[in-house]
């Protein structure tokens, strides 16, 4: 391990170019996450032409879509539903 | 007998320092938080154990621990010093994220990239307390609140505060739910505590799958040194999104990436032995990651009140909060502190747009530094 000297010191920062760094980061990070914010506000205007041009395509190789609910759950929520109905004050 | 006086000098009991004893007992209060307390347990489980193997003592002449040549545990290692085990981490958190919240409130990203003032400020923090410009980048990203970031960009620049700025990235990611509560509420009024969102609109298939193309290529474009980590993060929610590519999406987001996440968290815990880990620089660091956490998630929320200035359609400055990248934590704390003033306010969709924006802004804050930073 490399043995470290502290030396507290606002030097330091002017030396290691601190606030140059700090800002020309923030601003690099900013721009890039801008950049994605305005495309992603553009996406749907530009999928509205898109969609015209190239129309989805719906294929055999895509796996189908899970099922919210399985049949389990259906039949217990019919016979849930069966039950209360049966219990209904008549 | 000299055969048994000579293995009796050899054992751990033998040559077993106060230090190793204390990092012992810090690995076993890593796994109390992490099964008495659920936090992090994925990650503080096998750090906490690792640090419990890293710091039995080993025989001067035998290659056990991570840091001799030739030692299983060194092999493990390398994917942590090489940087590979983040990439692949990345891989997986792509595979398992869902963009559409932020699809569907792009000016919530902008929050994403306040929060990693956090990075920078602390980078600032670290030049004054005398760590040099590298060593100070390695430190200031453990404020992006991203463990597999920082260990990526330690390994890179500072590779002998590696365990340091890893155990210290994950722990004050692990505290989340208490780093963060106190400054939410003490930058923030009941009254916008209160704020309600507008829900978020669908977005269509289309979008999902053309999101993570274009998002890389301006990412990657501006930071290209944040390939690695953006490309990964991307390509695992492209294998998610584009529907065909089922099987490998599902692998990334389970098996690939659990495997790595044992063999980071382990090699990771590993390397904190006493002897290269309990340093003055080490105190220093944790100090300072506290500091940059506390400061990213102040970023996040003042710059959600300044957006208010401007916006129609308010913000709830909690959610800025979340900007910071401990996926999904952060958005978690967003919504309890939101629903301690509202049970019926749901902020962790609206949470999460800032949470992943976040993660793209530390990638790409990491690459910003390892270009600027590196030889």
């Amino acid at each position: 391990m490399q043995a470290i000297s502290f030396s507290f010191n606002y030097q330091n920062i002017i030396a290691g170019e601190g606030f140059q760094l700090a800002f020309a980061g923030m601003t690099i990070v900013f721009t890039a996450l801008v950049l994605v914010s305005i495309f992603i506000a553009l996406l749907p205007k530009v999928l509205v032409v898109l969609n015209r041009l190239i129309p989805e395509v719906h294929h055999h190789t895509a796996a189908p879509k899970q099922r919210e609910t399985s049949d389990e759950t259906a039949i217990a929520a019919a016979i849930g539903f069966a039950l209360h109905t049966q219990q209904q004050p008549r | 007998m000299h055969i048994l006086v000579d293995f009796l000098a050899t054992t751990a009991v033998a040559n077993m320092t106060i230090g190793n004893l204390l990092m012992l007992v810090v690995g076993m209060i890593f796994i109390s938080l992490a099964i008495r307390k659920d936090y992090e347990p994925l990650l503080l489980v096998p750090i906490g154990f690792g640090c419990i193997v890293g710091n039995i003592p080993s025989i001067a002449s035998m290659a056990v621990g991570v840091y001799d040549q030739g030692s299983v545990l060194s092999y493990i290692y390398f994917g942590v010093s090489q940087g590979i085990f983040p990439p692949l981490i990345f891989l997986g958190i792509g595979a398992m994220t869902d963009f559409s919240t932020m699809l569907s409130s792009p000016r919530l990203v902008l929050l994403g990239a306040a929060a990693q003032m956090g990075i920078f400020l602390t980078l600032i923090g670290a030049l004054y307390l005398g760590f040099s410009p590298a060593e100070a980048g390695a430190i200031g990203i453990i404020g992006g609140a991203d463990g597999p970031t920082a260990i990526f960009l330690a390994a890179k620049l500072a590779p002998h505060l590696l365990g340091a700025i890893a155990i210290a990235a994950y722990s004050y990611m692990a505290l989340v739910p208490v780093i963060q509560p106190p400054i939410m509420k003490l930058l923030t009024t009941r009254k916008e505590r209160l704020i309600r969102m507008k829900p978020p609109r669908e977005v269509s298939q289309r979008e999902k799958i053309i999101f993570p193309i274009v998002a890389f290529l301006i990412c990657a474009l501006i930071a290209p040194a944040s390939v690695g980590l953006i490309g990964m993060l991307f390509f695992g929610n492209l294998l998610k999104e584009s529907t065909v590519t089922e099987r490998l999406a599902n692998t990334a987001r389970t098996a690939l990436i659990d495997i790595v996440t044992i063999l980071l968290g382990f090699s990771v815990g590993c390397s904190t032995q006493a002897q290269t880990f309990l340093t003055p620089e080490s105190i220093l660091i944790f100090g300072l990651g506290a500091l940059s956490f506390a400061v990213a998630t102040a970023c996040g929320v003042l710059f959600a009140k300044f957006m208010n200035l401007f916006s129609k359609n308010k913000i709830n400055p909690l959610v800025g909060a979340a900007g910071v990248s401990a996926v999904p934590d952060s958005a978690r704390v967003v919504q309890m502190i939101g629903q301690q003033e509202d049970p019926n306010n749901y902020l962790l969709m609206h949470a999460m747009a800032p949470n992943v924006a976040g993660v793209i802004g530390s990638a790409v804050g990491a690459g910003i530094l390892w270009s600027v930073l590196v030889g």
